[in-house]
């Protein structure tokens, strides 16, 4: 039997689904996006009112702005096993945020090119594989 | 308000940075003061302000008496009922306590005052620092940590943000492999005869280009590696300062950066940007350089040394670029042309070798350029002495985490 796919850090990504979607803040006045959430609105002429703050899912597609292939293995709290070379990207989404993330190639990465969002594996255990969000090339 | 009173370096002390597994911090600090303070022909009883760089990476050494780095040193150098104060803004500390001693001797609360700063911050990538099994019990706003989240869900490491702010530059302006491998080469031809370098050799062209990739398209060579260093400034009014010193330098001008909202920048410990309209990439650094050339009234052609911070090569581009007021891409041609050569350069760059042949001590890397500044203002570099005789401005910046920056201009005032 597969194992329980759970995320690594809850609450950053809606999950389960079959598209996950990032969590992030909006402020109802000004509509600047914070990821991950904050409790209030870090435009300096906003005022500081939790009440102005809402959770929305952001878009699962985006523009990948730059990236990298990192091929050491960073030190812990870092964790995955087995250890391979990953891409790290800067996404741009619908919303107007940059995020960060993996991506599921180290392969053929293109600056401009469209990603979606879906899930990864970092490691296991004897009951579950623990997962972060990663950004996959469109059609691949 | 009163105006403020003219303040100038007298005193300048550095303990060499490498690695230094049999001392502790508080003993390479102790080595740093009482080198400024030789350096400045005073007592410990003649400081009467003190302020220090908060060290970091507690949770894995050091622990509460690095990050209180003042009262910890005063057991050593004997405690005597001053101000002092601790400051932690990355890698920036250096020069942001520099200006809490430049502030405390303007505004007359003191007639001498030191920074000093200590660190061990060597042992390959910086990483988060909660250890707390359960932080949620207490910490309902965990999300706060957003560089434990992005360590452990992203794997970004300082050298994979660097590598993706450096593809995007390749991409726009064409920067290349070779012009990468040279920044790094010809900084440590500066290195060279800098006794406070870990790394005094020249790295060849081929070298670098055969070192691995660590985050691609960043070798292994074109990043700083992580150091242990110490450094003391100790600072006076411009009226007395030459009673200790017959080469005095004036800070003309000195700041600490942080961002504008809407910087499309994420910045190191950060998961996300949300970029606005007309606001600059690297915004912090951008704002510190705004305010020292508005603070001294000068401007980037005055400028006839500098100490960048070329914590990678891409570092030392768009930092030349800042510094200068240059378009993306003209750094390149800059440094390919000579003119920013460390020791024989018209403009000499890091004439120490920089960050790149230092490795970071975080919170004492500000302290270490500006002494280097010091020393080759003085002209106190023997063979490392840069071959330009003409140096009246000198210009420090320094690179830290999360959006924090610092900058000085020196000027000579003897």
């Amino acid at each position: 039997m597969a194992k329980k796919q759970v995320p690594l850090i809850g609450g950053l990504f809606t999950w389960p689904a079959d598209k996950p979607q990032l969590l992030a803040s909006k402020c109802k006045k000004c509509g600047a996006y914070f990821f991950p959430t904050v409790p209030f609105c870090g435009n300096p002429d906003c005022p500081k009112d939790k009440a102005n703050m809402e959770v929305v899912p952001l878009s699962n597609t985006g523009k990948l702005y730059s990236y990298t292939i990192h091929t050491a293995q960073p030190a812990a709290p870092f964790k995955m096993d087995p250890f391979k070379p990953y891409g790290v990207a800067m996404v741009d989404v619908a919303e107007g945020m940059r995020v960060l993330g993996m991506t599921t190639t180290t392969e053929g990465l293109k600056i401009g090119q469209q990603l979606e969002m879906t899930v990864g594996r970092l490691y296991e255990d004897a009951e579950n594989e623990y997962i972060t969000w990663m950004w996959k090339p469109v059609g691949k | 308000m009163k105006p403020m009173r003219e303040v100038a370096i007298v005193g300048i002390g550095q303990h060499p940075w490498g690695q230094f597994p049999e001392k502790s911090m508080q003993e390479m600090g102790v080595e740093a003061i009482v080198a400024a303070l030789k350096d400045a022909n005073m007592n410990w009883r003649d400081i009467e302000s003190a302020a220090f760089g908060g060290y970091m990476w507690i949770a894995d050494r050091g622990g509460i008496p690095a990050l209180l780095m003042g009262t910890s040193l005063a057991r050593l150098m004997g405690e005597t009922g001053i101000p002092m104060v601790n400051c932690v803004n990355a890698c920036a500390s250096g020069q942001a306590i520099l200006r809490e001693a430049v502030l405390a001797v303007a505004s007359g609360h003191a007639d001498t005052a030191i920074a000093v700063a200590a660190d061990k911050s060597a042992g390959g990538f910086f990483r988060p620092q909660l250890r707390d099994a359960a932080p949620a019990k207490f910490d309902k706003g965990g999300f706060n940590d957003t560089d434990y989240i992005r360590f452990c869900m992203t794997g970004e490491t300082n050298p994979a943000y660097w590598a993706m702010e450096l593809q995007r530059r390749m991409y726009d302006v064409g920067t290349t492999d070779e012009t990468l491998a040279y920044a790094k080469h010809i900084t440590s031809v500066g290195a060279v005869n800098n006794p406070y370098a870990r790394y005094q050799k020249v790295f060849t062209m081929d070298e670098i280009k055969a070192s691995k990739y660590v985050a691609e398209p960043l070798r292994l060579f074109e990043i700083c590696a992580t150091s242990d260093g110490a450094g003391a400034v100790i600072v006076t009014t411009m009226e007395n300062a030459k009673k200790y010193t017959k080469k005095p330098l004036h800070v003309k001008a000195i700041t600490v950066g942080t961002p504008t909202f809407g910087d499309p920048t994420i910045r190191l410990t950060f998961c996300s940007s949300y970029p606005r309209p007309g606001v600059p990439d690297l915004s912090e650094s951008r704002n510190a350089i705004k305010v020292l050339y508005k603070n001294s009234g000068l401007q980037p052609g005055d400028i006839d040394i500098i100490e960048l911070p070329d914590n990678s090569s891409w570092h030392y581009l768009v930092y030349l670029e800042c510094i200068l007021g240059l378009k993306q891409g003209e750094a390149d041609k800059m440094l390919m042309s000579g003119k920013v050569h460390p020791i024989d350069g018209d403009l000499p760059v890091c004439s120490g070798g920089g960050v790149a042949a230092q490795g970071e001590a975080v919170v004492a890397q500000g302290l270490s350029q500006v002494c280097q500044l010091v020393r080759q203002m003085r002209g106190e570099c023997g063979k490392g002495q840069v071959k330009k005789t003409k140096l009246i401005n000198g210009l420090a910046q320094t690179y830290g985490y999360a959006g924090n920056n610092a900058a000085c201009i020196l000027t000579k005032a003897w």
